[in-house]
């Protein structure tokens, strides 16, 4: 269960990885709210944002097939769901339902898409800190900074603890079942909280006062 | 159950993110307040932890999918309510940046589902079952009945905002439908809440979050927010199932939304349908999937009270409270 495949390509040295993490920021955003906002119907409008994107992870240097993996999995899901909302959409009579059914689902892809280039384009500390350069609060950023850095140290925990469990349990499936994973959960909680504690004490006694303080700027760490 | 991006018209997206950014900045300041600069440590550990609780995946018998806890309730049981909401709020940032899970425009109307209803609103249930009921088995009983109710509520949401964004024509079928199917993961949440909660109440009882009001020597509600805001969760959750009753005519609720200006300017006013209302091909007959909407709700409701209650027994059953019993 490691995360190292989120943003594995984030560290590069691309030309979009040396652009400012703000600018980045914005312009994705500005792009997923175009593509939402883009009426049913502008089938050209939507070919040329594709294009856009397509041309931007062209010059990224971020494999398409990995982006193409990632997307096939996104895919299945939305696909139900732009079936639901293609049935009961209240233009179905005049666009048709195949055309409804595509233009959600296209629109949904390229959002999709823009989002993962973003990140693999931009280490998400680097994005943490442009979000604070963007005015989002100390407070939701620190606590977004904490997280991305146990997110890693508690799934390898998690990780450990269920391969210790699948060593002293014999199972026909790799399953386990119910009361054995909800323990996992449970102990995994108390040994979060108490791990934040430790670190909270840690932290305290080398003069934490709330504010993270790093090196790095809106364009990486400090070169 | 996370609402990707194009599904919400742009109008709904503004107003869910208006609100969740309303809801998140005040879960934020009462927590600043509470916790100071403890804040960050633990809701920066306790978004890693739900974040990674999540990637435990539980197989559902004999069928091929697999479910996994959504937390929302589970972490407003253990941090208060606020905070609960916070640390969804983390992990849907980073879910939708990392993943791509959810849609960078829905992320107001995910959050309002999930940290606002799911968390703050489960925990609005929880709290009355659990001092009427009283000890660790109304934790127990409170937080699973909570978690069932949480998230029937936000699929009700998610129909609600899908209404507005696409008209209310279909709004009782896709209602019905989602409670439906959210009837099951219901359950599961449910019963993964109650069963990782009793794991805990049998190691650290003393983990679980304690309100300030509840700590009065008399066990008076301190003020009359919490009695509101109590009462306003178990309103919304029985109405609910009786939502697609209130409609016994096919259109009565276009007749309600005709009547408070809802449908006003929509769709149907400006462009001619060719469809009439109720006409797209349907799966079931409207009224049984109605009658069995709420009678899996009736039904779900009894389940997670009498598993709640066999869960709860081995609180009475062990050593007097005080002494936790090593479960491990």
């Amino acid at each position: 269960m490691r995360l190292d495949f989120l943003e594995r390509y984030s560290e590069g040295d691309g030309p979009l990885h040396r652009l400012d993490a703000r600018l980045k920021l914005v312009v994705t955003i500005v792009y997923v709210v175009a593509v939402v906002a883009t009426p049913i119907g502008w089938w050209r409008f939507l070919a040329a944002e594709g294009l856009l994107l397509a041309f931007l992870v062209g010059i990224s240097g971020i494999p398409p097939g990995m982006l193409f993996r990632r997307w096939l999995g996104f895919f299945v899901l939305i696909g139900f769901l732009a079936l639901v909302v293609a049935q009961s959409h209240p233009r179905r009579g005049e666009l048709g339902m195949a055309a409804l059914m595509l233009a959600i689902l296209a629109k949904n892809s390229l959002a999709f898409l823009a989002t993962l280039t973003l990140v693999n384009v931009t280490p998400f500390r680097t994005l943490l800190i442009a979000m604070r350069g963007l005015g989002m609060p100390a407070l939701l950023v620190s606590t977004l900074q904490f997280m991305y850095r146990y997110l890693h140290v508690l799934t390898q925990e998690l990780d450990r603890m269920v391969t210790a469990r699948r060593a002293r349990t014999f199972r026909r499936s790799g399953k386990l079942d119910w009361g054995l994973l909800t323990g996992l959960i449970g102990l995994l909680f108390l040994r979060s909280f108490e791990r934040g504690e430790r670190v909270h004490a840690a932290m305290l006694s080398r003069g934490w006062d709330g504010t993270i303080r790093t090196l790095d700027g809106p364009n990486g760490p400090a070169r | 159950m996370h609402v990707p991006d194009a599904v919400l018209t742009p109008a709904v997206a503004a107003a869910t993110g208006a609100l969740g950014v309303t809801g998140l900045w005040w879960g934020l300041k009462s927590l600043e307040s509470r916790l100071g600069e403890r804040t960050t440590v633990l809701m920066g550990t306790m978004s890693a932890f739900v974040f990674a609780a999540q990637m435990v995946n539980f197989p559902v018998g004999p069928l091929p999918i697999s479910g996994h806890l959504l937390g929302g309730v589970l972490s407003a049981v253990m941090l208060g309510p606020w905070a609960g909401a916070v640390v969804i709020a983390a992990v849907l940032i980073v879910q939708c940046l990392l993943f791509g899970d959810g849609g960078l425009t829905a992320l107001g109307a995910n959050f309002v589902n999930m940290g606002l209803i799911g968390a703050v609103g489960g925990y609005a249930i929880y709290a009355p079952i659990r001092r009427a009921i009283g000890g660790r088995g109304g934790v127990l009983i409170g937080a699973m009945v909570a978690a069932w109710f949480s998230v029937l509520l936000a699929s009700g949401a998610f129909a609600l905002e899908l209404a507005f964004s696409i008209g209310w024509t279909e709004f009782i079928r896709i209602l019905t439908w989602m409670a439906l199917v959210h009837a099951g993961i219901g359950l599961g949440e449910a019963l993964i809440t109650g069963l990782v909660l009793r794991f805990i109440l049998l190691t650290r009882p003393d983990l679980v979050y304690q309100s300030e009001a509840e700590t009065l020597a008399d066990g008076r509600l301190r003020g009359w927010g919490q009695v509101v805001l109590a009462g306003l969760g178990i309103a919304v959750a029985i109405g609910v199932f009786l939502a697609p009753f209130a409609s016994e005519h096919p259109d009565g609720l276009e007749f309600v939304g005709e009547k408070l200006g809802f449908l006003k300017g929509e769709a149907p006013a400006i462009l001619p349908v060719p469809i009439p209302d109720y006409q797209v091909a349907k799966l079931f007959d409207a009224g049984h999937v109605k009658l069995a909407t709420a009678l899996a709700g009736l039904v779900g409701t009894v389940v997670v009270f009498t598993v709640g209650l066999g869960l709860a027994r081995v609180f009475s059953r062990r050593t007097p409270d005080g002494i936790a019993p090593d479960a491990a």
